[in-house]
């Protein structure tokens, strides 16, 4: 499979399709890293294996302004996992890329590996830990909404899949947590926002977080300080899961990326849940559908 | 060279608690142990490769108030006997209540401290930073293996080095091998019981340099390289490699009122951490940023330890302890980008 | 012991043509209510950002309110049916967060109903008397917009 994905890279930067191909690469120690392709000589370079985690839409908006002013923006073509998919579409339903310009290569996905932390196991570098990701175990959906290209057997069953289980182990810590008291559940959210060392890598990671000037860096008004305490982290989390309801698609890389194990996965789960609930909504699986927080119904009767 | 069982340790390390901040590693989740401050002995992970996050913390703390500044509208006498309201300033400075101690602290993370010595005490003197410094003693833990992205031999020491500690302790059958090295490091051992130690220290022969740094010329040479440009493709831009790192130490200043009533407000300045790395950091008044493009941030994080550092403070800004690589998202690997700036000479 | 009495601290955003007419009214129609909600007067109910509720909750309020106009009443036309939609995922995410999600009242209230609006603020605010000061069930501490923690003890 990865060699037709080669075949495809290399037509499509020859035949001027597009002027960069953003991919999947390996890198040192184990570690898959995304891979920026702009020659047709260099897409021997491009993997496909349960590494390549990362969401690479959240490159496309940046990656589109070209080296020299005035020159045209670049025509990307992207390696998309499904969840990378709905986050396109994201992004496609709030005008911030041109579907005309990009070139989607899509990949059946069989299920991303959660990373291992070096400093916990002494002897390995930067590969897997054998253990398929949490998200990976809930996805129903491993063929992208969205392609130009398809590559993989649709057919085909992930590695690991987690066949026989109604629940998915999100769902159920999800619900471990609703089963505490309120006074147990703030302890819990406290312990994780103190941890955080506000690094920005979730924020940086998101697709779907590409704002200029990030609320929790205003200065004019200032929402929240400068410093890198609970309170202020508690407001920047809190914040970043409201701009994030009914446009989070579960790709769960801010889980992934966090250096102490925020467990953001868990707060972005529950606030999609409660958007498919109350709206009845999943982002990302039609770019043209309206989207919960921007639209409204007069005669609806919503719980407040 | 003296000998203490681990019995003899922990008792030592909980009388010290009474009086003093001990700061020790600590098992926050299965696979993340962290510098912390701990009340028992229990709370501290004795067994652990090298903390997730560094120690320095304690000496350059993520949020620090470095100042309380009141203004008290009070009645003033004027030059002519008149008392008259206006404001009086009054400035509070923040100590620290309690000495620390700083227990099991790496070799790598003891060199880091060496290193951003150069920088916070010579003149002027980061009053802040030296104060915890001064009244910090390191009790250091030599490691018994390297970890996989470690490379603290390429850059000209060992995981057992004994430099810039105050006591050194080496893991041995039933306990540790304990060195006492320094002034500070006799006063806070006042209270260990030990016994000398009769056997010899096993002599270490640690895997070669896998990595050598550049000399300066290449580094003046590399830097309009196109190199940067591709490695910063991927950069997210992130903090974390700065937050991770040991001798990352840049910081943003700004003033909250937290207190404010008639004729009165309270204000407090904050010191936190921040890095090269984020797109707004050297963003100024008027809006110029002179980094704006990833690659020249990134570009800047490398020149700043191998290059800018070294010319004018002497030490490199890195100790090889590799957080930086064990925790970059995208695989920004600092031994690579050595290797491929050698590369390019 | 310390021997002040607990009151409730209250931030109410209200809007300027419903409800902030109907807290008027209340006070010119000389209508008791508690005393304890600090009125912040906004366009609409629509202009009203979630964070608004953090943030009063970090500033140390025990009680936000967000009174708006009836639905379909909406001065803009349509600034309430957005707050609507907002405020209808924040009580249930307050409570995942483990904040007591009685603790913010979202209600509409028109310009003719001063009596009702005393009667909310009131019954909100004996509601929050009952649950006692945010920072001692929630756990938390309140700041205004920075504190400083040094990460060591002393």
């Amino acid at each position: 499979m990865i060699e037709q994905l080669r075949v495809k890279a290399r037509e499509i930067l020859e035949n001027k399709t597009v002027d960069l191909v953003i991919g999947y690469e390996m890198g040192t120690r184990g570690a898959v890293r995304p891979a920026f392709i702009r020659s047709p000589a260099d897409v021997d370079r491009l993997v496909w294996n349960e590494g390549c985690t990362h969401n690479l839409v959240t490159y496309l908006r940046t990656k589109r302004v070209p080296a020299k002013r005035g020159a045209p923006p670049l025509r990307i073509g992207v390696v998309l996992k499904a969840c990378d998919a709905r986050a396109l579409n994201i992004l496609l339903h709030e005008n911030q890329l041109p579907r005309t310009e990009l070139y989607l290569m899509g990949v059946v996905c069989q299920g991303m590996q959660e990373p291992t932390r070096p400093q916990a196991n002494s002897t390995s570098g930067l590969s897997l830990s054998g253990r398929m990701q949490l998200r990976c175990q809930a996805c129903s959906d491993r063929v992208p909404v969205v392609y130009d290209v398809l590559f993989g057997d649709s057919s085909q069953q992930p590695t690991q899949a987690v066949t026989g289980q109604r629940q998915s182990e999100l769902e159920m810590e999800l619900q471990r947590l609703e089963s505490m008291s309120t006074a147990e559940r703030y302890a819990f959210w406290e312990a994780e926002f103190e941890r955080c060392l506000r690094c920005y890598a979730c924020r940086q990671a998101c697709p779907a977080c590409y704002c200029a000037e990030c609320t929790a860096e205003q200065l004019d008004p200032e929402w929240v300080g400068i410093g890198i305490t609970t309170p202020e982290k508690r407001f920047f989390h809190i914040m970043r899961a409201f701009h994030l309801a009914g446009r989070c698609v579960g790709c769960d890389e801010c889980a992934r990326v966090c250096p102490v194990g925020v467990r953001l996965d868990l707060l972005n789960a529950w606030m999609r849940r409660e958007v498919q609930r109350t709206f009845g909504y999943q982002a990302g699986l039609d770019a043209t559908a309206p989207a919960p927080l921007t639209t409204f119904r007069p005669d609806e009767n919503l719980k407040l | 060279m003296n000998f203490v069982t681990h019995t003899q340790l922990r008792e030592w390390l909980g009388g010290l608690m009474a009086e003093r901040s001990v700061i020790a590693p600590q098992r926050l989740q299965p696979d993340l142990v962290v510098y912390r401050a701990v009340d028992s002995t229990d709370e501290i992970a004795f067994d652990f490769g090298r903390a997730a996050l560094s120690p320095k913390e304690f000496f350059l703390p993520a949020t620090e108030a470095i100042l309380t500044i009141e203004r008290v509208r009070q009645l003033i006498a004027g030059d002519d006997g008149e008392a008259q309201p206006d404001w009086q300033i009054r400035l509070t400075d923040h100590e620290l209540t309690r000495d620390q101690v700083l227990f099991a602290i790496r070799p790598c993370d003891a060199h880091a401290l060496t290193a951003l010595d150069a920088l916070l005490l010579k003149e002027p003197v980061d009053a802040y930073y030296a104060r915890r410094r001064q009244r910090t003693s390191l009790i250091g833990l030599a490691c018994a293996q390297m970890g996989p992205t470690c490379f603290c031999t390429s850059l000209g020491f060992t995981p057992d080095d004994r430099q810039g500690m105050d006591v050194m302790l080496y893991t041995v059958e039933g306990g540790y091998a304990l060195e006492v090295l320094t002034e500070k490091g006799q006063a806070v051992t006042a209270g260990l019981q030990s016994t000398p130690y009769s056997e010899r220290l096993p002599e270490r022969e640690w895997p070669p340099a896998q990595i050598s740094v550049p000399p300066r010329s290449v580094w003046l040479n590399a830097f309009n390289d196109p190199y940067w440009g591709e490695l910063a493709d991927r950069c997210l831009s992130c903090k974390i490699c700065a937050y991770v790192c040991p001798t990352c130490r840049c910081f943003d200043v700004r003033d909250y009122t937290v207190a404010q009533a008639p004729g009165y407000q309270k204000i407090e300045r904050l010191r936190c951490w921040d890095a090269c790395m984020a797109d707004g950091y050297r963003r100024i008044a008027g809006g110029h940023n002179p980094r704006p493009e990833k690659a020249q941030r990134l570009r800047n994080r490398f020149y700043c330890k191998f290059e800018y550092y070294p010319a004018d403070f002497g030490p490199l800004a890195c100790v090889g302890c590799g957080r930086c690589i064990d925790n970059c998202p995208v695989n920004v690997d600092i031994t690579e980008v050595l290797d491929a700036v050698r590369a390019r000479s | 012991m310390p021997d002040t009495k607990y009151e409730p601290r209250i931030v109410g955003f209200l809007c300027n043509w419903c409800s902030y007419a109907g807290a008027n009214l209340a006070g010119t129609s000389r209508i008791q209510y508690a005393p304890n909600i600090r009125i912040i007067r906004v366009p609409c109910s629509g202009r009203v950002d979630p964070l608004f509720v953090v943030k009063a909750f970090q500033a140390g309020a025990d009680g936000v309110m967000v009174l708006g106009c009836h639905p379909g009443d909406c001065h803009y036309r349509d600034g309430n049916y957005y707050a609507r939609r907002r405020f209808s995922l924040m009580h249930g995410f307050l409570n995942f967060l483990g904040i007591d999600e009685r603790r913010l009242r979202v209600d509409w209230v028109s310009a003719a109903e001063g009596k009702r609006f005393a009667d909310v603020v009131s019954e909100f605010t004996q509601q929050l008397a009952e649950l006692g000061p945010f920072s001692k069930t929630a756990g938390g501490q309140p700041m205004p917009s920075a504190q400083s923690q040094p990460t060591v003890s002393g």
